[in-house]
């Protein structure tokens, strides 16, 4: 693992920001997560080695990434590349985060890190550059939609992080989109304020070629009466991680989620979701659906944790998973710890395979095998493709997932 | 105080007070009651030092007049204890247990050879009276056949001569050993491994007694079987294991229930629960935990950390676990099926009360390995005062569990803002070919309920209890007759407090 030892030893770059070195101090004590937490003791110990096991991209080739084609009126952001950026409009204004407020935001941010749970976070601000660090302040209305890119390079490791302040009563669109690289790793870290009034429909598509890995981290905090919809997708990692945190800070806010991971081949991904309802009246509604092929191996783990404080929230979370091969393996885990009395809370999963039943239905309708089972899956990943923003009509995801290899 | 916060409630009913009902100190009041098995009897005892090493080990297995490879058995499961750290993933945050302070061995004095029951020391006899378990001759009236565990020791077994004509071997272990020497080799350590975890080594290598139940081939067991209990020592560790096994086409029905003294140290209590079911057996077992679960202040109470597994070896098996789980300052439990054969079914039915300080962490673990194999789990958790109630659950199909099917469902309900309800479920899949169901849900004494329940003249607090009856019916119906009525009683008494 050549990024630890080179965290061991000091050796990663000469001119550290102040952050990364917060971080990497941090790291030093314990530079890998412990193997028997709940949050890493699923995780493949020989692809998380290989995940680690590339030298920090320091160069940043241009992308040869065929994204799709812009339409004019979406704001496009590559981090690392083109993320310079100050629109100031009649009605919103997009700008860059002065040093000093980035700093002090993250800051606050590692003081409440736990060693383990933002391990995630703690390895890439460590190796984020200035340049991979991009933070936006979006204030106004009727904002055109924001597509981001972070993209990785063959052969080495990246770390992009993305920070937005969604100020006061505004309201945006926002698609962020992570690509895996042949022999790869991408880190991507983001972090949301959501000020008070404010909504957001989040769209995170992650996906990558043979043998990408990825470690992919959200936080998200949410102040009163903020609307935060999230869709998100995963699919063609050797190894990825989506860490959810969300918290609703002062309580009265809602969180919609509905999130799918596609693991074929011997790949392994797994979500962790952690909702923290710290204020009365939190609403949360969560779906997170999986789907296994071949040798593969999918995870999904949430937990809603509701305190004395949180009275009158109603939180739901349910796991849907479909298990298609003899040797692929699925584990869910939806958890809730709660303390306060008034709340409805209630979490299900369930794992099976395709219904039987409707694949005879549409077999004596003259649809042959293959087909009814691509109609089934197709309805399957619909319920999340629609919920994702921007793009939903020219990324022909449906399309990727259906034929994704 | 409880008769009187009635009336001014009464006196409010009209008024908007139902908002805060619930928060009130009413709903407190009615979760308390005494604990009434909290007496100790005194006895003369036989108790060797305090303390555990190998030659303590060696000294219960001398006492037990222990063959060889019980022996060795102890032995091995010793050492490997000594190798082995003491869990801590529940998060249960207990003080540490000094296992040096622990007596291993106690048994009241008495003649070495027991004929009849008119030999046992009437005081024990009068104890397991005052705790309503009916021992002496003219109070075997109902059919139930009881084996009273007294601290290390079994006392008595009844109903022995009539369950024998049947072929059915019911007694204590230490018996068992003695008697039926080639099962215990056979079967014992089978379902549970010395080595499966830390109180399992532990309780492998210092067993003193527990009960043993042989059900022969194509025999119903004619009357449901019991054992009872009791810790009565504040410094003994109770460590008692029990053996059923189940031949081919044998069914029982077994029921288990626990108290002890009030002492203001903890005492642990690790027990370890084998079963075995072949080809068409089946096993009931039903526990009514009630030890004494520490004072308001969470002084005291017993650590109930058992290792309880049932293994369905046979095809069409089942084995099925049902337990009301009220005392005990803290609860480890999560009693198991390994479903190996085919068709073989496990059940789950759970009522977790706790109250004040208490902790508990229960749930079940349904292993399919076998194909066509069913289990449901139904889990009902009441959390009062400041206590912690935790669902941990495992729901595993293993690759060869085709056609396999489970269905979970967790409820849990809280009673004051004070107390925590979690839940827990582990579910992992192998096999495309299987479905698994979980569900869960978390919520409090609904208001309107209970409002329409007193708009009908129902007290307040026969209202709290009608509806966590209500909410535990799915368990409680699953109790065989002679426990149902107990665990409503023991539910009712731990709920219904001094109003009245």
């Amino acid at each position: 693992m050549e990024i630890i030892e080179k965290i061991k030893t000091n050796k990663l770059t000469d001119k550290q920001t102040e952050i990364q070195k917060i971080c990497l101090h941090k790291l030093q004590s314990s530079p890998l997560p412990n193997p028997k937490s709940e949050l890493w003791r699923l995780s493949n110990k020989s692809k998380f080695s290989n995940f680690l096991n590339y030298s920090v991209n320091e160069k940043h080739p241009k992308s040869d990434i065929p994204f799709p084609e812009n339409s004019q009126n979406t704001i496009r952001l590559i981090i690392g590349e083109t993320c310079q950026i100050k629109l100031i409009k009649e009605n919103y204004s997009i700008q860059q985060l002065s040093e000093n407020e980035l700093n002090k935001y993250i800051k606050e941010q590692i003081a409440c890190f736990d060693q383990n749970e933002n391990w995630s976070d703690l390895l890439n601000l460590s190796l984020s550059s200035t340049k991979n660090f991009v933070g936006l302040k979006i204030n106004g209305s009727k904002i055109p939609p924001i597509e981001i890119f972070s993209h990785a390079s063959t052969n080495s490791f990246n770390a992009k992080t993305l920070i937005i302040f969604l100020e006061k009563n505004c309201d945006i669109e926002l698609l962020q989109v992570n690509l895996g690289k042949e022999n790869s790793s991408l880190s991507q870290s983001t972090f949301f304020l959501l000020k008070e009034n404010s909504s957001v429909n989040h769209g995170v598509v992650s996906y990558g070629e043979n043998r990408s890995n990825l470690l992919n981290s959200l936080n998200v905090i949410q102040q009163n009466n903020s609307e935060y919809n999230l869709g998100a997708l995963h699919f063609k990692f050797n190894y990825a991680r989506f860490e959810i945190s969300i918290k609703q800070s002062a309580g009265n806010a809602k969180t919609n989620i509905k999130g799918m991971q596609l693991t074929k081949k011997d790949e392994q991904i797994s979500t962790y979701t952690k909702i923290d309802f710290n204020g009365p009246n939190g609403f949360l509604d969560q779906i997170n659906k999986s789907l296994a092929d071949d040798k593969s191996h999918a995870i999904f783990e949430g937990s809603i944790i509701v305190p004395k404080i949180a009275q009158k929230t109603d939180a739901s979370q349910l796991s849907r998973n479909l298990l298609l091969s003899n040797l692929a393996q699925i584990d869910t885990k939806p958890q809730l710890e709660i303390i306060a009395d008034d709340v409805k809370c209630k979490h299900g999963a369930t794992i099976s395979q395709l219904n039987e039943e409707e694949l005879f239905y549409m077999r004596t309708r003259g649809i042959t095998l293959p087909e009814a089972s691509k109609l089934q899956l197709s309805s399957y990943f619909k319920e999340i493709i629609s919920f994702i923003p921007v793009t939903k009509d020219r990324w022909d995801l449906l399309d990727k997932l259906l034929n994704a290899n | 105080m409880g008769v009187s916060l009635v009336k001014v409630y009464k006196a409010n009913c009209n008024g908007l007070f139902l908002e805060n009902m619930v928060n009130e100190n009413l709903v407190k009041d009615v979760v308390k009651e005494p604990y009434k098995y909290g007496f100790v009897t005194d006895i003369e005892t036989e108790k060797i030092s305090k303390g555990l090493n190998e030659d303590i080990v060696r000294l219960i297995s001398q006492k037990k007049e222990e063959p060889k490879y019980l022996l060795d058995f102890r032995l091995k499961a010793f050492k490997k204890w000594q190798k082995m750290d003491e869990p801590d993933w529940a998060g249960l945050g207990y003080k540490q247990i000094d296992y040096q302070d622990i007596i291993y061995y106690s048994a009241p004095k008495q003649k070495e050879k027991i004929s009849s029951l008119d030999e046992v020391d009437p005081k024990l006899l009068e104890t397991f009276d005052k705790l309503g378990i009916p021992l002496t001759e003219q109070k075997k009236l109902t059919n139930v056949a009881v084996d009273a565990v007294f601290d290390s020791v079994s006392i008595a077994t009844t109903f022995r001569e009539e369950l024998a004509k049947h072929g059915v071997i019911f007694c204590s272990i230490s018996e068992a050993v003695k008697n039926h020497s080639d099962l215990i080799e056979k079967y014992l350590g089978t379902v549970v491994p010395a080595s499966d975890n830390y109180f399992a080594a532990l309780n492998s290598a210092v067993f003193s007694d527990g009960s043993f139940v042989y059900i022969p081939k194509g025999v119903t067991c004619p009357m449901d079987l019991s054992s009872y209990f009791r810790i009565n020592s504040g410094d003994t560790g109770q460590f008692e294991r029990t053996l059923i096994i189940a031949e081919e086409s044998s069914s029982v029905s077994y029921l288990e229930g626990c108290t002890a003294p009030m002492f203001d140290t903890n005492t642990l209590h690790a027990a370890v629960v084998e079963l075995i079911a072949l080809d068409d057996a089946s096993i009931k077992y039903s526990t009514v935990q009630n030890w004494y679960a520490g004072d308001e202040e969470g002084v005291g109470g017993i650590f109930n950390f058992v290792t309880k597994r049932g293994k369905c070896l046979g095809k069409r098996s089942k084995i099925s676990w049902s337990q009301v789980e009220t005392g005990s300052s803290i609860t480890w439990k999560y009693p198991s099926c390994l479903l190996l054969g085919e068709e073989s079914v496990g059940e789950f039915y759970s009522v977790a009360l706790t109250n004040n300080l208490q902790q508990a962490d229960t749930g079940t673990k349904m292993i399919h390995i076998g194909p066509k194999t069913k289990s449901t789990i139904v889990s009902k958790g009441i959390s009062a005062g400041n206590s912690i109630n935790s669902y941990r659950g495992l729901v595993k199909m293993g690759r060869k569990a085709a056609g396999s099917r489970n269905y979970s469902q967790c409820d849990s309900m809280l009673i004051g803002d004070q107390a925590s309800a979690n839940t827990f479920p582990y579910i992992k899949s192998q096999q495309p070919n299987s479905e698994i169901e979980h569900e869960a849900s978390t919520c409090r004494i609904s208001e309107d309920q209970l409002f329409y329940l007193q708009s009908r003249g129902i007290e307040f607090e026969e209202a709290v209890s009608m509806m966590v009856s209500g909410f535990c019916r799915d368990v409680f119906n699953q109790l065989p007759m002679e426990f149902a009525s107990e665990a409503d009683k023991l539910l009712a008494l731990k709920l219904e407090g001094s109003v009245g």
